[in-house]
């Protein structure tokens, strides 16, 4: 008798430690089941996409092995578009971060008119990004956009409709011109993640500096750089998922031409969608892994577990 | 940059995506009778006034009022992205239901398509000139709705100011004039080879030194000696500076508006370009004109003639069929096709339509080029290749023209 009713409650007790262990899921249940759906499954088609041989117009007409793996690879423009968006990445997010950390140490001051000047930092970052390029778009045209006007009354520019006035008409001015374009629209996030960060270093830190004698040069290497890192590390990684994965900024502004040399691999992407629906798969598994491998260099180079966690 | 945003964006996309799944079921005939139609449109207009969404609103609304069970839901979509979102829609088997615009032969290739037969009363009315184009191994399923013709624009105010007396015939009057009308400050020659229509642009200047996409026997001839020729002069042109700048990278629409201002001294234009130099009130109707475009040698005999064309998706029942056909019929009336050339300065695609124009002096001419107007390739190869036309083409002006045309057809053979 003894002996069943101990196994009864261990039973009990296993089923109990099982509830335990399950309840949390009730809570978490949605938030997997979501990301299931929205992250896990379209992965799952990408991959199998890649490996399918699709006509035009969406229809699978059987497997295709390694083809449109071996089709992108051969593709001319393709050694252009990754050496692009390496440089087109690295520039961005490099830029941004030096401008937030100026930007964030001046707002993090005491001036007149600082409410303001911080509430107008919202501007780009709330503008839609397409409504944006579309503005520098227009700005920049050759024959009558504001940039080449005010250019023409200083005597920089000499003639409307000319080579030098078409910006985004020569590869090499217009990736510049985007970039300023990626720049000016990722500046406001690095900057707020950067303030806070600032606002979060305590004054009793830099008091005790400056009883110890430090000088201000030195109370700024010594504490305000080391103590920004966390939030300079996360907003420099977000940036750069963001950066590599820009659309709407080279669309709008070129559609990634003239042919493919302004085309980053998210944009060459979406060309090659039009008719080879199974290469741009190959080209979505591509960034996926670029995307993946990015992150995981940044998080090594820059010791992410002991800085962040 | 914008996470949280991105996040939220990301999240409804998803929720739109899930509804839109749902609500594309294949037959949106509902148990009391009464049917959708979705109608995908290009827009013709040149602004929200004489946008293409009114006109066929127009004609939708008209056609509710007489067949109160069917609605027509109008979306109409600019000419830059019009092949493309159409083709994500078929890609997502999202079909619409009608189609004004380009068609392609790839659609009727893959069986996604009515026959002209089955959703017309009356095929016999469209335009015989060009049911070749639409048609697929000998059966109509594009279905002409407006057609247009090329011609070469030139600004008579400009060519006298330039001290130019005639109006250019060869590639060598394009050069010198061009030239002339460089020193005025103006751009000489509008030459607009970016995405939007650089196949339409392109096949001009083959055409003017006797070559085309492809030969008599349908073999693709992208990269034939005389089509490398005719952009070896473009690129000489394009260096020399006689165009805007970067020609790759300028459409079709930007520029006409930049010779409606008067920037532009001559450009190959369409009877579309009309209402813009009426709506720029820069020009008068003394200070341009238009003329056959120019060739190698002389004046082409035969110009390029462009067709739009209704199609219509198998996307349902029978009586969704019906319902496309009683719409299209009604649509397909002559006062709609006369209204609709009033009001974009284009050409009808029905036989009755073109006989109440035939007298009239602005169209007359162009329905009598019509039958003569060379077409695109039919062929259901075409839709890649004019993506890659459109993409790349451009770059033959400033780089390796034979290289170029030659990956082109490339493709073209790779998809034929």
């Amino acid at each position: 008798m003894a002996e069943q009713s101990t196994v009864i409650g261990r039973g009990d007790g296993k089923l109990r430690s099982l509830a335990r262990t399950a309840y949390p899921l009730v809570w978490i249940g949605p938030a997997i089941a979501l990301i299931a759906v929205v992250v896990l499954w379209p992965v799952v088609v990408m991959f199998r996409t890649s490996f399918q041989h699709i006509s035009p117009d969406g229809f699978v007409l059987g497997r295709a092995g390694w083809k449109n793996y071996t089709d992108l690879f051969h593709e001319p423009d393709l050694r252009g578009v990754l050496i692009r968006t390496a440089v087109w990445v690295v520039v961005v997010v490099a830029v941004t971060m030096l401008l937030s950390v100026a930007l964030a140490q001046l707002f993090n001051e005491r001036f007149p008119g600082r409410r303001v000047a911080r509430w107008a930092l919202i501007a780009p970052w709330a503008a839609s990004v397409m409504m944006t390029s579309l503005v520098f778009r227009w700005a920049l045209d050759a024959n009558n956009g504001v940039v080449n006007v005010f250019l023409h009354d200083l005597g920089v520019l000499k003639s409307f409709n000319s080579n030098q006035a078409d910006w985004l008409g020569r590869p090499v001015s217009a990736l510049v011109w985007m970039m300023v374009v990626a720049v000016f629209v990722s500046v406001p996030f690095s900057t707020y993640a950067l303030l806070a960060g600032l606002q979060a270093i305590g004054e009793d830190v830099y008091e005790a500096a400056r009883v110890d004698g430090a000088s201000r040069w030195r109370a700024y290497r010594s504490i305000t750089l080391p103590l920004l890192r966390p939030a300079f590390l996360v907003a420099a990684l977000i940036n750069i998922i963001n950066v590599f994965n820009s659309f709407p900024i080279i669309w709008e502004m070129t559609r990634g031409g003239p042919g493919y040399t302004t085309s980053t691999t998210t944009t060459f992407m979406f060309q090659l969608k039009q008719s080879y629906i199974g290469e741009s798969a190959v080209m979505s598994v591509l960034n996926f892994g670029l995307v993946i491998l990015l992150v995981l260099l940044f998080l090594r180079a820059t010791r992410w577990k002991d800085q962040v966690d | 940059m914008k996470r949280g945003l991105a996040a939220v964006v990301t999240l409804s996309a998803a929720a739109a995506l899930a509804l839109s799944a749902c609500g594309s079921s294949k037959n949106s005939v509902s148990s009391d009778g009464s049917t959708t139609l979705k109608l995908v449109a290009a827009d013709y207009g040149t602004g929200p006034d004489n946008s293409s969404q009114k006109y066929w609103q127009g004609i939708a609304d008209a056609f509710h009022a007489a067949n109160p069970k069917i609605t027509v839901k109008v979306q109409s979509i600019n000419w830059n992205d019009f092949d493309n979102q159409v083709q994500t829609m078929v890609q997502n088997h999202q079909y619409p239901d009608i189609t004004e615009g380009d068609y392609f032969a790839n659609y009727a290739q893959e069986g996604l398509l009515y026959k002209a037969s089955d959703v017309l009363s009356n095929p016999q009315n469209l335009l015989p000139v060009f049911a070749k184009l639409g048609s697929y191994q000998n059966e109509q399923y594009g279905m002409p709705f407006t057609t247009s013709s090329r011609a070469l624009f030139y600004n008579k105010k400009l060519f006298a100011q330039a001290g130019i007396s005639s109006a250019p015939q060869t590639w060598n009057d394009i050069q010198t004039d061009a030239a002339k009308l460089k020193g005025l400050g103006k751009i000489g020659f509008g030459l607009p080879l970016g995405s939007e229509e650089a196949q339409a642009e392109s096949l001009l200047w083959m055409l003017g030194n006797n070559s085309n996409y492809q030969d008599g026997n349908g073999n693709w001839t992208i990269d034939s000696t005389q089509n490398v020729a005719a952009f070896q002069f473009l690129k000489q042109l394009v260096g020399a500076g006689d165009t805007e700048p970067n020609p790759g990278t300028k459409n079709r629409t930007d520029l006409w508006k930049q010779f409606a201002q008067g920037q532009i001294g001559m450009i190959n234009g369409s009877p579309a370009l009309i209402p813009i130099i009426g709506q720029g009130k820069v020009l008068t109707d003394a200070d341009w004109t238009s003329v056959p475009i120019a060739g190698q040698s002389g004046p082409l005999q035969t110009t390029l003639g462009v067709c739009d064309f209704a199609a219509a998706f198998k996307n349902g029942g029978t009586s969704k069929q019906a319902a496309i056909k009683s719409f299209l019929d009604f649509a397909y009336q002559d006062k709609y096709q006369l209204q609709f050339d009033k009001e974009y300065d284009l050409l009808p695609a029905t036989t009755s339509a073109a006989d109440a124009l035939a007298s009239d002096p602005t169209f007359g001419p162009f329905l009598q080029a019509l039958p003569k107007a060379v077409q695109y390739p039919n062929s259901p190869a075409w839709a890649n290749v004019k993506a890659q036309i459109q993409h790349t083409i451009g770059t033959a002006v400033t780089d390796d023209p034979k290289k170029v045309l030659g990956a082109i057809q490339q493709t073209a053979q790779k998809s034929s």
